[in-house]
């Protein structure tokens, strides 16, 4: 342990100065950073901190002075504890502990960890629980918090009261109930509402937990912007329109056009089922705009009572119809919440509680507006930002946190109000002309890439709460900033704001989220710089992330030439990055202008009370099916009306004929495309219909990829591994077997990146070997990149080139050649092998059996309540979805290369023996004897001469490095499996409890011997040519080892960057059962954790940055210039 | 303040025949509703009370009236101008006096040795200003009633300063506009139908009558009154019952007769319709 507390005060070892901090009014003391606060703390001071933080947490009555304790917690536990900690100090998660964790009973978690704690000493691993258990525990306390303080809103009260329909107290307006006496229509409102855009968010101020605890930054310049797809629409347009109108059935009718989706509802509870379908959005509309008050879910009445109530007449319902203008989802926007906005803005004048029927709306109205919004947002589970509903209202404005008084309900409980309030910047304060430069200047695209920002706000939450020091001073500068835009707008010096905005990008913003940024956002702005130099203005960044959607500023003399070649240039950009980095769609360039009207809504009345196109290709379909005798006199005018307008516009017919009517494929090629797919990468058909057949019969599935339960699971001694840890204590041995081996060119490494990392883009299928994930010496460096600094590092210190292999698959192997060929294999001094993968499966539909396993049986985490009611709206879904689609039959309707699954990493070092990778490379390198296997993520992994001295002096043929255990290291460990040392996986396991027995998690990373590997093969160097040989030891040892069934997530794309994600079956044999093999031995190597990580999600990302671990692996590196 | 005159608007669309009804009153006696207003009207101590009609109904409501047709004058509106215009239609009448008014479609149950219109009457001569009678109401009930908001006048159990009138407010704008502190949530107070107005009110009515084509609301320039002199909202001790909704005739008999002198009868009767009916 570290001793060393010379420079602590005594105010800050007891906790004093911590809790000083967090209740001070005092600005300079509350704000005093976390470095500061923790400069010098030893171990046991850091534990007197956490216990006295705990204490005051648990006695605290305000809320936000609790969560800056638990985050304060979180941040000792993760980040300085461990640094105080021997590796041998790893300890065990209890399992009960665990199941709190997952169940969200974060209290009672951190209850046992620190018992546990108080028992077994401090460990690695009972610190990562409790750094999760507090940190998700301050999480949960603001969530909860924001919702409560929406629900106390005064204006939706009242929501939460009425239970039942004859309760409800709103009526429709009675003008929208007069049918035209010529026609019988009803009149339709329509509402049209543009999108908002942020000119500065004040390093995501927008975030709710910040504007209620820090007002006096949480400041947003905000623009509601019409727009339009420059070269495809003639003007620019409100992006969002909501339809409403009473019809002669007692429904609920829903209806989106821009996600071809309708349904009718005639339950209540119906519009509680957010994830049934695509309506998620209209049903969070109904809800906030109060037309089925969220009490009303479980009444389990009628959707004919509400409306007989409503209305006032039986047989009457009410349609809503959602349309987006093709503008693409991910445009960071904030398109849906605009949507969400618009429909329950058409919804509350149709029923009195916005003050006008039609035109615009008032300040008062716009609030109103915007409150319910949040409701929409964080009942359907999404919980959006704070002024995302900008375009709501009109113009520019400035929006901005306010600081509670006695007369809000926030007052004692935030120090801010939960509604911010909107300042629009009118003509004397902004005028036209400078408006107009920036219209002249700025051009808006959508860059394509589809990313998850919740992640980041989660970040920024939690780094803005410690105050952590760079990230506080970040912040003071980006309000500095926020002002300085303000200004130059406002003077119309839109150089000056591009200057700003990109200064705010590269500084501020990038301090406090490195990851707001990526390869493709630097790329196109030097891009932007090399073409048009000084006539390049700025960059802007718009959203949480960059990468969707994005601002460049230009030169107004040139605007009209950037903005062609900015659309050729994004398109290209992307082309050469989309194997790399998540795309949903090409890019898209805008026109856009400013609505200085706000959402406005029109009644629309006779002849004019038609739904938009897009309804009728949706609700057409349906009704032609029917006999005429059928429909209800609405449907036939309705048909009667779309025949009229058919016959005057032939163009309009041919668009609607062509949704109506069922299209060839445009890929004529699309079904022989995956077969010819399958066959060119190893299908085995035979394979595949056994493997139907025996998951049909349940002789396989998740559950029998368990061990049987009388097995017994015992975890290791410390004498069964070999322990190397504490590496950076130990001194470098130059004799060593391990730099012998180097020196004398006796090692090769292989990296497995035949997987696409499915939870690394959440199935997105990009190649995460080639993802530029991290920025190392100023330049995004690829996983791939990053494995060859480190051997060329290797490879000059033992100055001998080390032959570095990578695996690959049918998805990865093109554009890791392609990737490496561009980059002239970074000049890598040593051979550069790809191992192509020799086989591929075909995913298939999952049978609800396993579905239900997978929810229910195997450990998940628990959501938030409300997200929790939608997850299991998905689960019924996806369960329903399986069965329409035939339980096990093969999935094919995605593109081939989702369809298509590699089959598990055991097959990646047979890959080699089968593809001649490793014949090759002895022939090339005759002296060859020790392989390094590792992981694609495992960035720590590297030719460590003592671990491989270890190896070496084991005689293994096999030596798997393993890693004490930590919350996120989920999976197979090292274990005494009815007393045989070897590894298991995770889903091997007889019970979840197993996994908590054991003390080491394998990583995975594995020491090979070839002679002794290719000896259990039944093969040698000599019979490495003879192929069917080869092929027939590879299906003779992989018959010895079992085959797991895996569910895994794919996506599938489609309209305008829509994904869905959905659950899929594969199989998959793997490396780790290599130790439950007799014949082979193996011995476990105990490292550094930091050696041993993996980093699977991208919200790894920014601790393990945070943590040191990305400065210990740029150490390992060198990088080529 | 004193109050001679009464007008009661019965000019409403479907309203003609309402007060015409029969009804068994407490003390098993039988009448017209129309007599039993005229009966709150009298306990309030008024002598002179107009009834607002439509055209065509004078004869029936002169039926109706019984031994009290010889202290009411007829006024009639001539045109379905709404509420604001009927209750202007009696201002020769009340000759910028202040009078009470009540609405014809309700009748009031006191829970007190006095009526409801008495009470009013009581408050208004003690404050010598406009007061409405209001009644706490459930949100459910809101798109039926005007609605205010005010506030509570001090060491005054039932009495409120008026500062906010809507009429049918929507459950949002009731919970930002008329909340009372002391209310449970959800619980507002709804106009009880029977208010003592000024001339002041007149003079809005008629401000506002010529100048708009479209019905004036009485709410509407009570909420103009509000802002410009004092106004009180009086929480009376008892019931109204509105007998121009479904079943509203009903409620309004069953709650005479189980507040009087037949109450067991009518238990007995409903016992054995209970037990018959499934």
């Amino acid at each position: 342990m570290n001793t060393s507390n010379k420079s602590a005060s005594p105010k800050t070892q007891c906790g004093e100065a911590w809790i000083e901090s967090i209740v001070s009014e005092d600005a300079p003391v509350r704000n005093r950073t976390l470095e500061s606060l923790a400069d010098g703390l030893d171990s046991t001071a850091l534990l007197n901190v956490a216990q006295a933080l705990d204490h005051f947490r648990r006695e605290s009555g305000n809320l936000y002075h609790r969560v800056r304790a638990q985050m304060f917690l979180a941040t000792i536990y993760r980040y300085l504890l461990p640094k105080t900690f021997s590796e041998r100090q790893v300890g065990r998660i209890t399992y009960e502990a665990y199941r709190h964790l997952l169940e969200r009973r974060f209290s009672e978690a951190i209850d046992r960890l620190l018992s546990d704690q108080l028992t077994s000493g401090p460990t690695l691993a009972t610190s990562s629980a409790l750094a999760r258990a507090y940190h998700q525990l301050g999480m949960q306390t603001l969530a909860d918090q924001v919702r409560r303080s929406v629900r106390t809103v005064r204006g939706n009260q009242w929501m939460f009261r009425v239970a039942h329909p004859d309760d409800h107290p709103l009526r429709y307006n009675k003008l929208l109930l007069r049918s035209d006496p010529a026609t019988g229509d009803y009149p339709i409102l329509c509402e049209k509402t543009s999108v908002r855009m942020d000119f500065s968010h004040s390093g995501w101020s927008d975030i709710f937990f910040l504007g209620m605890d820090f007002p006096e930054g949480a400041k947003v310049l905000n623009a509601s912007i019409d727009l339009g797809v420059f070269g495809r629409d003639s003007a620019p347009r409100p992006p969002v329109e909501a339809y409403l109108r009473v019809i002669d059935r007692p429904v609920l009718r829903l209806v989106s056009t821009d996600l071809g989706a309708e349904a009718e509802l005639t339950q209540i509870d119906e519009v509680f089922d957010f994830a049934k379908d695509y309506l998620g959005l209209l049903k969070a509309a109904l809800i906030a705009a109060g037309i089925v008050p969220p009490a009303m879910e479980g009444c389990r009445r009628p959707i004919q009572e509400l409306m007989r109530v409503l209305l006032g007449c039986e047989g009457l319902g009410l349609e809503l119809v959602s349309k987006v203008n093709d503008i693409p989802k991910g445009s960071r926007l904030a398109v849906s919440t605009n949507l969400l906005g618009c429909l329950i803005s058409v919804l509350m004048r149709a029923t009195g509680q916005v003050t006008r029927l039609s035109g615009g709306l008032d300040v008062n109205d716009q609030r109103l507006i915007t409150a319910r919004a949040i409701l929409g947002e964080w009942l359907g589970g999404s919980g959006g930002g704070w002024q995302d509903s900008g375009g709501i209202w009109q113009g520019i404005k400035r929006i901005e946190g306010v600081i509670a008084n006695a007369e809000d309900p926030e007052y004692g409980i935030s120090r801010g109000r939960l509604l911010p309030q909107h300042t629009l910047l009118g003509e004397d304060m902004l005028p036209p002309s400078s408006k107009q430069a920036l219209l002249d200047s700025l051009i808006l695209i959508y860059g394509g890439m589809a990313q998850n920002v919740g992640p980041i706000l989660e970040m920024v939450t939690e780094k803005y709460l410690v105050r952590a020091e760079r990230e506080w001073q970040a912040r003071q500068r980006a309000i500095e900033i926020f002002e300085g835009i303000v200004a130059a707008l406002q003077a119309g010096d839109i150089r000056r704001m591009a200057a700003l905005t990109t200064e705010n990008f590269t500084g501020p913003l990038q301090t406090i989220i490195p990851w707001c940024t990526n390869r493709f956002t630097e790329e196109m702005i030097a891009k932007c710089r090399e073409r048009w130099g000084e006539q390049f203005w700025g960059f802007l960044m718009l959203g949480g992330m960059s990468g969707g959607g994005m601002g460049f500023f230009f030169d107004p003399a040139v605007q009209a030439q950037a903005k062609p070649w900015l659309l050729e240039t994004l398109v290209a950009t992307k082309r050469g990055l989309q194997d790399r980095l998540p795309f949903a769609m090409d890019p898209v360039v805008y026109d856009f202008r400013i609505n200085d009207a706000g959402s406005w809504c029109s009644m629309l009345n006779g002849a004019e009370a038609v739904m938009p196109d897009g309804y009728y290709s949706i609700l057409a379909p349906k009704l032609i099916r029917k006999e005429v005798k059928e429909l209800s006199d609405q449907a036939k005018r309705d048909l009667m009306r779309l025949n009229q307008a058919c016959a005057m516009d032939p163009i309009r017919a041919r668009w609607l004929l062509d949704r109506i009517l069922p299209q060839p494929q445009s890929d004529s090629n699309a079904g022989i495309s995956l077969s010819d797919s399958l066959t060119e990468h190893g299908f085995d058909r035979e394979q595949h219909e056994q493997i139907r057949s025996e998951l049909l019969s349940g002789r396989i599935g998740l559950s029998e990829n368990r061990l049987p339960i009388q097995t017994e699971i015992r975890d290791v001694a410390l004498d069964d591994v070999i322990d190397v840890r504490d590496r950076s204590r130990r001194s470098a041995d130059s004799s060593s077997a391990g730099q012998r081996a180097l020196r004398e060119g006796r090692v090769a490494v292989v990296t497995l990146a035949a997987g696409v990392g499915s939870r690394w883009t959440d199935g997105a299928g990009v190649v995460k070997g080639l993802h530029p994930f991290c920025r190392f010496r100023g330049r995004h460096r690829s996983f791939l990149e990053l494995h060859l600094a480190k051997s060329r590092k290797a490879s000059q210190d033992a100055d001998c080139p080390i032959p570095h292999v990578f695996t690959t698959g049918y998805l990865t192997h093109a554009p890791m050649q392609k990737y490496l060929e561009q980059h002239k294999f970074f000049d890598y001094p040593g051979s550069v092998y790809l191992s192509r993968g020799m086989s591929v499966g075909l995913r298939t539909i999952p049978t609800v059996r396993d579905l239900i396993f997978h929810w229910e049986e195997t450990p998940q985490q628990i959501l938030d309540e409300q997200q929790q009611k939608v997850r299991a709206s998905a689960h019924n879904a996806i369960a329903q979805w399986a069965r329409s689609c035939g339980e096990a039959n093969d999935y094919i309707d995605n593109s081939p290369e989702q369809c298509m699954h590699p089959v598990g990493h055991w097959y990646e070092i047979p890959n080699m023996l089968r593809n001649g990778t490793l014949h090759g490379m002895l022939q090339t390198h005759p002296k060859l004897r020790y392989l390094l296997l590792h992981n694609i993520d495992t960035l720590g992994a590297s030719l460590d001469p003592l671990v491989l001295s270890k190896h070496i002096e084991s005689g293994a043929c096999l030596s798997f490095e393993v890693i004490g255990r930590r919350i996120d290291d989920r999976g197979g460990g090292l274990a005494r499996v009815d007393g045989k040392l070897r590894l298991l996986e995770g889903m091997a396991m007889p019970s979840d409890r197993d996994e908590f027995k054991l003390s080491f998690y394998s990583s995975m990373t594995t020491w090979i011997d070839i002679d002794q590997l290719l000896r259990v093969f039944g093969l040698d160097r000599n019979l490495l040519a003879d192929g069917k040989r080869v092929d027939s030891a590879v299906r003779s040892l992989g018959g010895r080892l079992p085959t797991y069934i895996t569910i895994k997530d794919v996506k599938k794309r489609w309209g305008l960057g829509q994904e869905d994600v959905f659950p899929v079956t594969q199989f998959e044999k793997l490396w780790g059962d290599m130790s439950s093999l007799t014949d082979v031995p193996c011995s476990y190597l105990a490292v550094d954790t930091v050696r041993g990580q993996q980093l699977k999600d991208p919200g790894q990302l920014d601790p393990w940055v945070r943590d040191g671990s990305a400065a210990y692996v740029d150490g390992l590196c060198r990088w080529s210039e | 303040m004193k109050i001679s005159k009464a007008v009661v608007t019965a000019a409403g669309p479907g309203q003609s025949s309402l007060p015409l009804q029969r009804l068994v009153d407490r003390d098993g006696t039988e009448k017209t509703a129309l007599e039993l207003i005229i009966e709150e009207v009298d306990a309030a101590g008024i002598d002179e009370i107009a009834i607002v009609l439509s055209p065509g109904s004078e004869d029936a409501y002169r039926d109706a009236a019984g031994r009290y047709v010889d202290r009411l004058t007829f006024v009639t509106q001539a045109e379905p101008l709404g509420y604001g215009h009927a209750l202007l239609c009696a201002r020769d009448f009340l000759k910028s006096e202040p009078f009470l008014h009540l609405v014809g479609d309700h009748l009031y149950l006191s829970r007190s040795q006095r009526k409801c219109a008495q009470q009013l009457v009581q408050v208004a001569h003690a404050f010598g200003c406009n007061v409405s009678a209001v009644q706490a109401t459930r949100e459910s009930m809101l798109p039926y009633f005007g609605t205010i908001g005010g506030i509570r006048i001090p060491k005054e159990n039932n009495l409120y300063e008026v500062k906010r009138v809507i009429e049918k407010p929507t459950p949002t704008l009731a919970e930002q506009e008329l909340t009372i502190a002391g209310f449970r949530s959800g619980t507002y107070l709804c106009f009880f139908g029977m208010h003592v107005l000024t001339d002041s009110v007149m003079t809005i009515l008629d401000e506002r009558v010529r100048a708009s084509n479209r019905p004036v609301p009485l709410s509407d320039a009570l909420q103009e009154v509000a802002g410009r002199e004092r106004y009180l909202a009086c929480e009376v001790d008892g019931q109204r019952y509105n007998i121009g909704v479904r079943y509203g005739l009903l409620s309004t008999q069953l709650a005479l007769g189980l507040s009087g002198i037949d109450r067991d009868r009518i238990l007995t009767q409903l016992v054995e319709l209970l037990s018959v009916q499934r």
